[in-house]
C-alpha cells in the first residue's frame, strides 16, 4: 500500500511537469506577445512591455514596416468555411451512423472508406485534389476544392462520434414511437434527435475546430484567396513578428468563449433531460 | 451506389407502397451521400495521384504519356531517398517519445484519479493548448529553443549550464522536440480513455491474491490499455508521416521530410514528381496503419 502511495505522488508530480511541458511554448508566446513594437522581435529579452502587437492585429496600430495580418478577409473566409464544413459533415456523419445501426452487407468496407478520410495525410489529399482539379480545368477555391476536402477530413470524426452515441442508444424508445404510428421522419425529429443532440453538438464542435485550423489540405487547393492558417504559413517564408503571438493569444481566448457556450448548451440539455425525466416519474 | 438506387427505384412498380421501398433500401439511401462524397473527393484524388506519378514531366507542365522516369529519379537521388529514410527515422523517434512521455500521464489520469470530474478537468487541461492555431504553436517553439530562448535562459538561471545550448534550434532535434510536444496529447487521450474503462475490481482481486504493483501493471493494466496505445500510435503516425510545417519552421528548412519535398515540388510545378513522393508516402502509411490495425480491431473498441 505504501508503495502505491509513493507511485501516486510520483505520477502526480510527473503529470504536473507534463502539463507544464504542454503549456511552456504557450506561456512564452503569451509573454512575447507583449513585446515592444514595431522594433521588438519574437524573441527574448523583452525590450519594453507594450500592447503594440495587439493593436497591430486589431488594426489600430500606426502603419509600420510590418504588414498587418489579413484578419478581416482571411478570418471571415476561415469561419465561413468552418461553418459550412461543420454543417455538411455533421449531417453526413449522422446519416451514415444512422445506417450503421442495423447490420448490412459491406459495412466493413464503408466503415474503413469513411475512416480513411481522417487517416490520409492532408498533403496527399491536397495534392490529389489539385491534380484532379487541374486536369478537369476546375478553378481551385477555398469554397470549392478546399471545402470538399475539409468535409472529407471532418466527416469521419462526426461519424465516429455519432456511432459511439448510437451504440449507447436504447432502440426501444424509437420502436415505441413507431408502434404508436408516428412516421419515421417525425420520430427522428421528436424522439431520436433530442436524445442524440449532445453527440451532434460534439460532432459539430469537432468539425468546426478541425476545419478552422486545417492547413495542409487547404495549401494546394485553396487558390489565391487565403484562409487564416494559409496566411500564417505565408509569414513562415518571410520574417515572423510578435503579431502572430498576439493573434494566437486572441484566438485562444475566442476558443475559450466558444467552448464555454458549448459547455452551457450541454449543461442545459442535460438539465432539460433530467427535468423531463422527473415529469415522467410523476 | 447512387445510380444503383436510381435503377432500383425506376424498376419498381409505380404502385408499390413507398414505405416498403424506404424500408428495403433505407441503408443505401442513408449511406449514399457519404459514400459518394468519399469516393469522389477521397478515392478519386488518390487514384489520380497514382496515375499522374507515371506521367511525363516537362519543365513547367505534365503530359499524360506514361513513363517511369519520375520513379527512377526518386530512387536514384540521394536527396530524395534520404528524405524517405529521414521521415521514417523521425517518425519512429517521435512515436517512441510520445509513448514514453505520454503513458505515465495517461496512467495517472486513467487509473489513479478516481474522481470523474477531476479526470475530465485534467484531460481538458491537456487539450487547451490545442485551441491555439497549430502553426502558431509550432512558431512558439522558436523563442523557446533559440540561443537566447526560454530553455537556455531557465537552464542558465538555475546554473545548470554556463554556455547556451546551440543545437536546440534549427536542427533535427528541434523538429523532434516540437513534434513530440504537439502530438503527445493524441497518445495520452486514447490510453487514458482505455485505462479509465478498466474494472477496478479486477485490480483489487489481483492485489488480494498477492500480486505486486509491477505484476498487476504487466499482466492486467498494460494489456488492457493496448488498444488505446494502438489508436494513439495511429493518430501520431498519420500526423507525423504527413508533416512538413514543423520541419520547415523549426529546422530552418534544413530537415526535409517527404511532405516538404511534395510542397517544394508542387511549388515548382513538378506535379509528376510530387505525385511519386505522394504515392511512396501513401504506401508507407498503408503499411504502418495495416500493421497497427492487426494488433487491435478498431471497430470493436468503439
Amino acid at each position: 500500500m505504501y508503495e502505491l502511495k509513493t507511485l501516486r505522488i510520483g505520477l502526480a508530480i510527473y503529470t504536473a511537469l507534463f502539463i507544464g511541458f504542454l503549456y511552456g511554448p504557450f506561456i512564452v508566446m503569451g509573454i512575447l506577445s507583449f513585446q515592444n513594437g514595431p522594433d521588438g522581435g519574437p524573441q527574448f529579452p523583452i525590450i519594453e512591455w507594450s500592447t503594440f502587437w495587439y493593436q497591430h492585429v486589431l488594426g489600430f496600430a500606426p502603419p509600420s514596416r510590418v504588414a498587418p495580418l489579413p484578419i478581416g478577409e482571411a478570418l471571415t473566409r476561415s469561419l465561413t468555411l468552418a461553418f459550412a464544413t461543420m454543417v455538411v459533415s455533421t449531417v453526413l456523419g449522422t446519416l451514415t451512423a444512422q445506417a450503421f445501426r442495423t447490420k448490412f452487407k459491406g459495412s466493413g468496407v464503408v466503415f474503413y472508406l469513411v475512416v480513411l478520410g481522417m487517416m490520409v495525410p492532408g498533403v496527399l489529399l491536397g495534392l490529389g485534389m489539385a491534380l484532379v482539379a487541374d486536369q478537369m480545368g476546375v478553378d481551385r477555391n477555398w469554397w470549392s476544392t478546399a471545402f470538399v476536402l475539409h468535409v472529407v477530413y471532418t466527416y469521419p470524426f462526426a461519424f465516429l462520434v455519432m456511432l459511439a452515441i448510437f451504440n449507447r442508444f436504447d432502440k426501444s424508445i424509437e420502436e415505441a414511437a413507431w408502434a404508436l404510428g408516428v412516421p419515421p421522419g417525425k420520430t427522428f425529429r421528436k424522439v431520436t434527435f433530442p436524445i442524440i443532440f449532445p453527440g451532434v453538438l460534439s460532432a459539430m464542435l469537432f468539425a468546426l475546430t478541425l476545419s478552422y485550423d486545417e492547413f495542409p489540405r487547404t495549401l494546394f487547393t485553396g487558390g489565391s484567396d487565403v484562409t487564416m492558417p494559409i496566411a500564417i504559413y505565408g509569414t513562415f517564408a518571410v520574417e515572423i513578428h510578435p503579431n502572430l503571438f498576439a493573434f494566437g493569444v486572441l484566438t485562444t481566448l475566442f476558443s475559450f468563449a466558444l467552448l464555454t457556450v458549448y459547455g452551457i448548451l450541454m449543461g442545459l440539455t442535460v438539465r432539460r433531460a433530467r427535468a423531463s425525466g422527473i415529469q415522467e416519474d410523476i | 451506389m447512387a445510380t444503383n438506387n436510381d435503377s432500383v427505384a425506376m424498376g419498381a412498380p409505380v404502385a408499390a407502397p413507398q414505405e416498403s421501398f424506404w424500408a428495403r433500401n433505407r441503408h443505401y439511401l442513408l449511406l449514399a451521400p457519404g459514400v459518394v462524397w468519399m469516393v469522389l473527393f477521397l478515392v478519386v484524388p488518390l487514384l489520380m495521384m497514382v496515375y499522374v506519378s507515371f506521367w511525363t514531366q516537362t519543365t513547367f507542365a505534365i503530359s499524360s504519356d506514361l513513363t517511369i522516369k519520375s520513379w527512377q529519379t526518386f530512387f536514384a537521388s540521394e536527396t530524395y531517398f534520404g528524405a524517405l529514410l529521414r521521415t521514417l527515422r523521425i517518425w519512429l523517434t517521435v512515436l517512441f517519445f510520445t509513448f514514453l512521455i505520454g503513458y505515465p500521464t495517461a496512467l495517472f489520469i486513467g487509473q489513479f484519479v478516481r474522481n470523474k470530474t477531476l479526470q475530465t478537468v485534467l484531460l481538458v487541461a491537456c487539450v487547451i493548448p490545442f485551441w491555439t492555431s497549430f502553426l502558431i504553436r509550432v512558431l512558439a517553439w522558436r523563442p523557446m529553443l533559440g540561443k537566447e530562448g526560454a530553455v537556455n535562459i531557465v537552464l542558465q538561471g538555475l546554473g545548470i549550464i554556463d554556455q547556451p545550448i546551440e543545437v536546440l534550434l534549427f536542427t533535427e532535434l528541434s523538429v523532434i522536440i516540437g513534434m513530440v510536444q504537439i502530438y503527445v496529447v493524441f497518445m495520452v487521450g486514447p490510453i487514458a480513455f482505455m485505462l479509465a474503462r478498466i474494472d477496478h475490481s479486477l485490480i483489487e482481486a489481483a492485489r488480494d491474491l498477492g500480486a505486486s504493483a509491477w505484476t498487476i501493471f504487466r499482466t492486467i493494466i498494460f494489456p488492457l490499455s493496448l488498444p488505446g496505445v494502438v489508436v494513439g500510435a495511429i493518430f501520431v503516425s498519420v500526423m507525423v508521416l504527413g508533416e512538413f510545417a514543423t520541419a520547415s519552421a523549426l529546422s530552418g528548412r534544413k530537415v526535409n521530410l517527404l511532405g516538404n519535398i511534395i510542397v517544394t515540388q508542387v511549388g515548382s510545378l513538378k506535379w509528376a514528381f510530387a505525385a511519386v513522393v505522394g504515392v511512396i508516402l501513401t504506401a508507407v502509411m498503408a503499411v504502418v496503419i495495416t500493421a497497427l490495425l492487426r494488433v487491435v480491431n478498431l471497430r470493436k473498441e468503439l
